[in-house]
């Protein structure tokens, strides 16, 4: 009994099945990442289906007592908010969309997010652009392929693309899109250029 | 542009993490905590049956789960952090009340290009 599956398929899935329930569900993410008041949760409900729901995560991590020397370093339990939304991409397709909280303190969270996505939508203001930059740290350590989206804020319009790559320090032709969280039509538009990047760099 | 992404010291608490992935073969249990965030689940037969006596958190995720529901989305139905929510999926799917939908990725960790692919058509005729 070989248990090597080639398709990786991660564990035993579909034990028990009703007899015609559908058996080739299959569930994909794509994180939306960015800092405070960047349009995550927008994005997420332009796109969504459903109302985005909201869901708790609790981390355990250590606190490192920066505020006060004295402390010893403790395990301390956050809980963090993180919402997300559905969109049906085909009879067993189902895309999930979760914001997250962009702070590299929450990389904890993000490892355990970022495991099995398509990739991530890294949104950007540009009248804030440093919010974004842990973000863009952590999906080009993990590998993770990611787009970056700038948020059209106003006064943020008649930047150039490569100005803006440049201060991002992504390479040139990195793919980036503009968007307006606010609207469907713009927002798939930016998870196509997503996917089609993670498509290019599948092998 | 005044800021510069190369012009700051790294992020702070930069933790290296090894790249993970699904490995082919690897031998786990489906109640371990690797289930992911999005998991799909769906009700058993068995499971719809035994709902009504069930107790009220367990018998809410089993008739939810007549439509596939994610992890995290019975969180938030639940109104409960997502650990506990796999804890109770966990359970139930250990039972057969519930048949769970894991991800497919390759070897890489990643998505199979063939999904890719389906999410792609499925976002252009959006
Ligand atoms: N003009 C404009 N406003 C936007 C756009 N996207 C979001 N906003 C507004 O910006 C504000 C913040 O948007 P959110 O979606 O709540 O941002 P967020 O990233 O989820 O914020 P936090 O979760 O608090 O970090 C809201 O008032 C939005 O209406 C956009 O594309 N254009
Ligand atoms: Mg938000």
């Amino acid at each position: 009994m070989d248990s090597v599956h080639a398709d990786g398929r991660a564990g035993t899935a579909t034990t028990g099945v009703a007899p015609g329930a559908r058996r080739d569900l299959l569930p994909l993410k794509i994180l939306v990442a960015g800092g405070f008041g960047v349009g995550k949760t927008t994005l997420v409900a332009a796109l969504s289906e459903v109302p985005p729901l909201s869901t708790e995560q609790q981390m355990t991590s250590l606190s490192d007592g920066v505020d006060d020397a004295s402390i010893v370093p403790e395990k301390t339990t956050t809980t963090v908010a993180m919402d997300f939304g559905r969109v049906t991409i085909d009879d067993s397709l189902v895309l999930y969309l979760f914001g997250t909280p962009g702070q590299s303190r929450f990389w904890f969270m993000w490892d355990e997010l970022a495991r099995g996505a398509v990739g991530a939508v890294v949104l950007v203001d540009l009248r804030r652009i440093d919010d974004c930059f842990a973000a863009i740290d952590y999906f080009e350590n993990r590998g993770l392929p990611f787009v970056v989206a700038l948020n059209a804020f106003p006064g943020t319009d008649g930047v150039d693309d490569d100005l803006v790559r440049d201060a991002l320090a992504v390479p040139p032709g990195h793919p980036l899109v503009h968007v307006d969280a606010r609207d469907d039509a713009s927002c798939t538009r930016a998870l196509i250029v997503l996917v089609e990047h993670a498509l290019a760099r599948s092998t | 542009m005044s800021v510069d992404r190369r012009q700051r010291p790294q992020a702070e608490g930069g933790r290296v993490v090894p790249n993970y992935a699904f490995t082919a073969g690897r031998t786990r249990s489906l109640a371990g905590s690797d289930m992911p965030i999005e998991a799909l689940v769906t009700a058993t037969e068995m499971g719809l049956a035994k709902a009504p006596g069930m107790p009220p958190e367990a018998r809410a995720i089993v008739e939810a789960s007549t439509e596939p529901q994610s992890l995290a989305e019975i969180g938030a139905l639940l109104g409960v952090p997502i650990g506990v929510a796999r804890v109770l999926v966990s359970d139930l799917a250990a039972e057969d009340h519930l048949a769970v939908h894991l991800p497919l990725v390759g070897t890489d960790g990643r998505p199979r290009r063939e999904l890719l692919e389906r999410l792609l058509d499925g976002l252009r005729a959006r």
